[in-house]
């Protein structure tokens, strides 16, 4: 009862406190997932390369290759003239790229020679690289076409130089890229977890024993373990409620992605979203002990924010540490919070099958880990140390 | 009533690498405060008075010697003493961003009181200290004498027979402290046992009925304000103060 009391007196307190406000509703719910999730569609698109869409191309000297340019324009490529100075052009960005026919394209061309082009490009820029690689892929394909021409003229069969066929079947259910994206949601939720609960903990622990209104508390007819325990609960509400507008947000966002950049198991829409979290929601109980313990033991706000502040590494250390490794039998990464959830999230999103295992495992080393934590922290308050 | 005897206590140095390489906060203090008084514990600063404090307000333990309040043992009956004692440390401690009124509800919650009981007493503290206009506001722009009112009112809210003062009347201007001293005289008279802790002599022989002069952690002297002047010859307390810690005057 007298826990509850020590709670809504700190979530009152802090609700009028900006700083904590501000991390706790906006940061991580709104400004982490718009920053990095907007960062990474903006990047996925100029990745990848709609050859549907139509677009221009500029070419000095088109005249001399009038068949090429009936094959750029059959292939949504539309074919203009080049500025004067194509180099400048592009370098200054006028132009994406420039396609320079050569003078001896057409001779070299009908002497069966090697018919030289030029393209420039300006690799630095991202569109221009983009526009680059379509019209490679677009004038090999050019190549080929000619290549089997030429052979076939002179009674060859063209397949006399595909020594190989290979075939590359991707086995992932997501490629490349999903990996990436479906780690976006735990990397999302936790850290904006964390962040919600960061500010509050900080303040009604270490922050307390700096302004020195521990001292006065701690006469009273109060067990230190309640207070732990209601510092602890209001740390626990800010997290949840950072978690939650979170997940909301990023059920939001991927409502905007274009469907076609996910791939194609990937899924985020609403009961997707819910699992995940529930399956995260131990982590609410774990960080809010990591945050209550930590800044139990801190003397200043400052000293807090330095320890707390390097520990902000640990959530993120999965979502880095995972696009290297893969761990092929995750039954052993199973009882470590974070780890766990981060796995187990992503295997949620690529629609994988979550063995039950995983989730008793999961949720027993978290909230184990919780216990623990907790435990240390009624330690420290119970201590002469924390009014020192 | 308070007694304490033989307190002692000592810390691990700060940044010491062994354990074993302890200060002496307080050394041997034994003395008594009345009900119905108020009780001066005088002493230079880092002499041990909030070691002393802390230890009768049940903070830290004591690690040898006894004390009680009103008979209840500091250490073996922590919640008993904890309910009949009222502590005030030597800044006020309150929260900045809650108003007077939710800093002493905060407490009077805490020490058990419902809600019709904190409202009334909150009446009772607000006219008696008189905070009538500030009471709704936060306390981030309060002075220091509203600071001291709110950090007392917390102290008295659950009505405590033991009122511990540490150092109260620092940073308070003069008409802020005729006040408090007006207050602790009353509260006294009401019957409560009053210890006070300070290092202005003015302050102690103004207010004190009985008087513990404490240094290098250990009590020179207690006796009345009367029985000090006898014992160590002197009339001015400064000069009686300088001799009972050793000094030569």
């Amino acid at each position: 009862m007298k826990a509850f009391t020590v709670m809504i007196k700190e979530i009152i307190d802090n609700l009028r406190d900006r700083q904590t406000v501000f991390y706790a509703l906006l940061f991580g719910p709104v400004l982490l997932p718009l920053l990095i999730g907007g960062s990474i569609v903006a990047s996925l698109k100029q990745l990848s390369i709609d050859f549907d869409v139509v677009t221009t191309v500029a070419v000095e000297n088109r005249s001399s290759a009038p068949q090429l340019m009936e094959f750029l324009y059959s292939n949504n490529v539309d074919v203009v003239d080049a500025p004067d100075n194509p180099e400048q052009a592009v370098r200054r960005g006028d132009v994406d790229v420039v396609l320079k026919v050569m003078p001896a394209f057409g001779d070299n061309l009908r002497a069966g020679q090697p018919a030289p082009l030029t393209l420039f490009v300006n690799e630095a820029d991202k569109e221009s690289g983009k526009q680059a690689r379509k019209i490679r892929a677009l004038l090999s394909v050019y190549e080929r076409t000619l290549n089997n021409l030429r052979m076939q003229h002179r009674g060859m069969d063209p397949n006399i130089f595909n020594t190989l066929d290979i075939t590359q079947q991707d086995v992932s259910q997501d490629g490349a890229g999903g990996q990436l994206l479906a780690s976006l949601l735990p990397f999302l939720l936790i850290v904006s977890m964390v962040m919600g609960g960061f500010y509050l903990a900080i303040d009604t622990t270490a922050g307390e024993r700096e302004r020195q209104s521990l001292e006065p508390l701690l006469t009273l007819p109060l067990r230190r373990r309640d207070l732990v325990l209601g510092k602890f609960g209001a740390t626990f509400c800010f997290v949840l409620l950072s978690g939650l507008l979170t997940a909301i947000s990023v059920f939001l966002l991927f409502k905007l992605f274009p469907t076609d950049l996910l791939g194609s198991n990937m899924r985020f829409d609403g009961i997707t979203i819910t699992k995940a979290f529930l399956l995260a929601s131990p982590l609410l109980v774990f960080i809010s002990a990591v945050l209550i313990a930590v800044s139990a033991f801190t003397r200043s706000t400052k000293e807090a924010q330095t320890y707390l502040g390097l520990l902000m590494v640990i959530p993120m250390a999965p979502f880095f540490a995972l696009q290297f490794i893969t761990i092929r039998n995750a039954v052993y990464s199973m009882p470590f919070p974070m780890l766990s959830q981060y796995q187990l999230l992503e295997r949620v999103v690529l629609g994988d099958a979550i063995p039950a295992l995983f989730i008793v495992l999961s949720v027993v080393g978290t909230l184990a880990s919780a216990g623990l934590l907790l435990w240390l922290a009624f330690g420290l308050y119970s201590k002469d140390r924390i009014l020192m | 009533m308070i007694i304490a005897e033989g307190l002692h206590k000592s810390f691990t140095k700060p940044g010491a690498s062994n354990k074993e390489d302890k200060v002496v906060a307080v050394n041997n203090v034994s003395f008594s405060a009345r009900d119905g008084e108020v009780t001066g514990l005088l002493g230079p600063n880092g002499a041990g008075k909030s070691t002393t404090l802390r230890m009768l307000a049940t903070l830290i333990k004591p690690d040898a010697g006894n004390a009680t309040i009103d008979g209840h043992h500091v250490v073996d009956d922590v919640f008993t003493v904890r309910n009949q004692l009222g502590f005030m440390p030597h800044n006020a401690g309150i929260y900045p961003r809650l108003t007077a009124r939710e800093n002493i509800t905060y407490y009077a919650r805490l020490c058990g009181l419902n809600k019709k009981a904190t409202t009334r007493r909150l009446d009772e503290l607000i006219e008696q200290l008189e905070m009538q206009g500030f009471i709704d506001r936060r306390a981030l722009g309060y002075s220091q004498g509203q600071k001291t009112k709110v950090a007392l009112a917390r102290a008295l809210v659950h009505q405590p027979q033991t009122i511990m003062l540490d150092e109260p009347t620092n940073g308070l201007d003069v008409m802020a402290t005729r006040g408090l001293r007006e207050i602790i005289r009353e509260l006294a008279k009401q019957g409560h046992c009053i210890l006070f802790s300070s290092h202005i002599m003015q302050e102690v022989a103004a207010l004190c009925d009985h008087i513990a002069i404490i240094s290098d952690g250990t009590i020179a002297i207690a006796d009345s304000l009367e029985g000090i002047h006898r014992r160590t010859g002197e009339s001015d307390l400064e000069d009686a103060f300088v001799r009972a810690i050793g000094e030569q005057p």
